[in-house]
């Protein structure tokens, strides 16, 4: 169980996240949504303490991972993987060694310098690579992919890392429409296969309701809605999203009645 | 906790299977490892017979050590002698700051266009290229020590002769380090300018010097740090500035004054530095990344 207790963070006078609470059982599939600049990176990028809380706990299995330090951080951030937009691979090494960086946290220190890995390491990137269809390129260099395997060498990483939180900010918001669905599905099948929680960060609202169990809403820095996709009207995704809405909604018809004219762009 | 195990148990009963697909990944790089030992072995080995053939020995640096020390008591505390010395040795660093300024400025503004010409990516003839790489390797090989001992020939002794011998072989520098900057920029930029209709010129203009002017910019100003304490170097040799005096000093065993003087050119190097740095950091931008 991942637990935010009126967690907020300020950067200088404005306050990116402004007192979240949230409980997430283990294994659930969470998105969380809203316009950009609403909070969303912030949140996650908390979590897996990129970001430190200036106020509020966030707590995991009772434990209080943000008081972490040290070394006790680097195990926790192993423990919550996390997956990036522009998917911060390093581009000059291979697919294979980018992959195996998610072991780092699980290896001596020296082993891990010298790139000494384990047959069972090397086994265990193999395999995550296999799951997501891309073991043939374990060799090529990160920087000479498309940005669809590359995202899916990143989801591998995550796996690697046993995690048992899967954070992943803004997965798809680089990529086309096929790519986004093979992404999203390596992520749907980390969740089902392992049981892993999910929290995703999604800027469109077909996606949030196709993939995740439950939606958490953010609209400057509060979190305004917590609560089963189905339950999400119309008129709470523009309160959401305010002019976005016609955009992120891609022009459903319970929208126009109420007089938004969809956007053209 | 026995979730994110199954990760590590399904890899584990796949093992021999992906080590029969995969047996590339899992082949021990034998030649690899070789070649990084080899590649860190050899270079410490030719280390280590450097030091035994320049005969160094602790022994002779121990003893040294203690001489250091004496020279070091000898220099406290410093003192520049009369007011009259101090406003002669004042002036003297003042021109040893305006050589390394002029010297270091001359050869921007000369190099800049050569490292264009020099750049394969805005040079494509392949001859030009090579002919103005061999140039500025010339002119680089050639010490500031050296060009100034040159330059005092043609235009005798002086301050003038130390600008020109910093602006010569500094030329070599900026020319090659202006070159590989624009060498690494990134080409899409350029691609969108000629895209948009703009010519060659237009090119460099707006997809190029707007990447590298910054990068420029700051090794000058490193360079200009830099080269205050090469220009007290060829001051000894009569280049003009304050190694003059230093050297004098030396020679006439006046420790306290060489210690007065070592440290006023401490002061203008660590003043240039903060300088330096506080402009750089204006124009390469230190903006952090937003969260």
């Amino acid at each position: 169980m991942l637990e935010l207790q009126g967690v907020g963070r300020r950067f200088g006078n404005h306050w990116a996240v402004n007192a979240a609470s949230i409980k997430v059982p283990d294994g659930q599939f969470v998105g969380v949504i809203g316009r950009s600049g609403a909070g969303k990176s912030t949140l996650l990028r908390m979590i897996n303490r990129l970001v430190d809380p200036s106020a509020g706990r966030i707590l995991h299995d009772g434990r209080e991972v943000s008081a972490l330090r040290g070394a006790e951080l680097r195990r926790w951030r192993q423990t919550c993987a996390m997956v990036f937009q522009q998917f911060n691979l390093v581009g000059r090494l291979d697919v294979l060694t980018n992959v195996l960086m998610g072991r780092l946290n699980h290896v001596p220190l020296h082993r891990g310098l010298l790139r000494l890995w384990s047959d069972e390491d090397k086994a265990i990137a193999l395999s995550a690579l296999e799951q997501f269809d891309i073991a043939a390129i374990a060799a090529q260099r990160a920087d000479s992919l498309s940005g669809g395997q590359q995202q899916r060498v990143a989801i591998a990483r995550a796996l690697v890392q046993e995690p048992r939180i899967l954070l992943a900010d803004e997965p798809v918001a680089s990529l086309d429409p096929r790519n986004t669905r093979v992404v999203m599905d390596a992520i749907q099948r980390i969740n089902r296969h392992y049981g892993i929680t999910v929290l995703v960060n999604l800027h469109s609202l077909d996606l949030a309701r196709g993939y995740c169990d439950r939606l958490v809403g953010i609209a400057a820095g509060r979190v305004v809605f917590d609560d089963a996709p189905a339950a999400l009207t119309p008129s709470v995704a523009r309160e959401l999203y305010g002019l976005e809405a016609a955009e992120v909604l891609d022009g459903e018809a319970g929208l126009e009645p109420d007089g938004l004219v969809p956007a053209t762009a | 906790m026995n979730r994110p195990s199954a990760i590590r148990a399904e890899a584990a009963a796949r093992l021999p299977e992906l080590r029969q697909r995969h047996a590339a990944q899992f082949a021990a790089p034998l030649g690899r490892r070789l070649a990084t030992g080899l590649a860190i072995g050899g270079p410490v080995l030719l280390l280590f017979f450097g030091l035994w053939w320049i005969d160094a020995s602790p022994a002779r640096l121990w003893h040294g050590l203690g001489q250091l020390g004496t020279f070091a008591a000898l220099m406290v505390p410093p003192d520049f002698g009369t007011p009259e010395r101090l406003q002669i040795y004042l002036h003297a660093l003042a021109e040893t700051v305006a050589i390394a300024f002029l010297g270091t400025l001359t050869a921007a503004i000369l190099a800049f266009p050569l490292g264009f010409i020099a750049a394969r990516t805005v040079v494509g003839q392949r001859v030009v290229h090579f002919l103005s790489r061999r140039f500025l390797d010339t002119i680089r090989g050639v010490d500031t020590l050296i060009w100034a001992l040159i330059w005092i020939n043609v235009v005798g002794l002086g301050p003038f002769a130390g600008v020109l011998a910093i602006m010569s072989s500094d030329i070599g520098s900026f020319g090659k380090l202006f070159s590989e900057a624009i060498e690494a920029t990134e080409r899409k930029a350029g691609e969108g300018v000629v895209a948009a209709g703009g010519g060659g010129l237009h090119r460099i203009r707006f997809g190029l010097l707007p990447q590298v002017l910054p990068v420029m910019l700051s090794q000058v100003l490193y360079y200009f740090e830099s080269n205050t304490r090469s220009a007290t170097i060829i001051g000894i040799v009569g280049a003009g500035g304050i190694g003059l005096h230093l050297a004098e000093q030396i020679r006439t065993l006046e420790w306290q004054t060489v210690s007065f003087l070592i440290l006023i050119i401490l002061a203008a190097v660590a003043l240039i530095d903060v300088l330096s740095t506080a402009l750089r950091s204006r124009i390469v931008g230190n903006r952090v990344a937003p969260a």
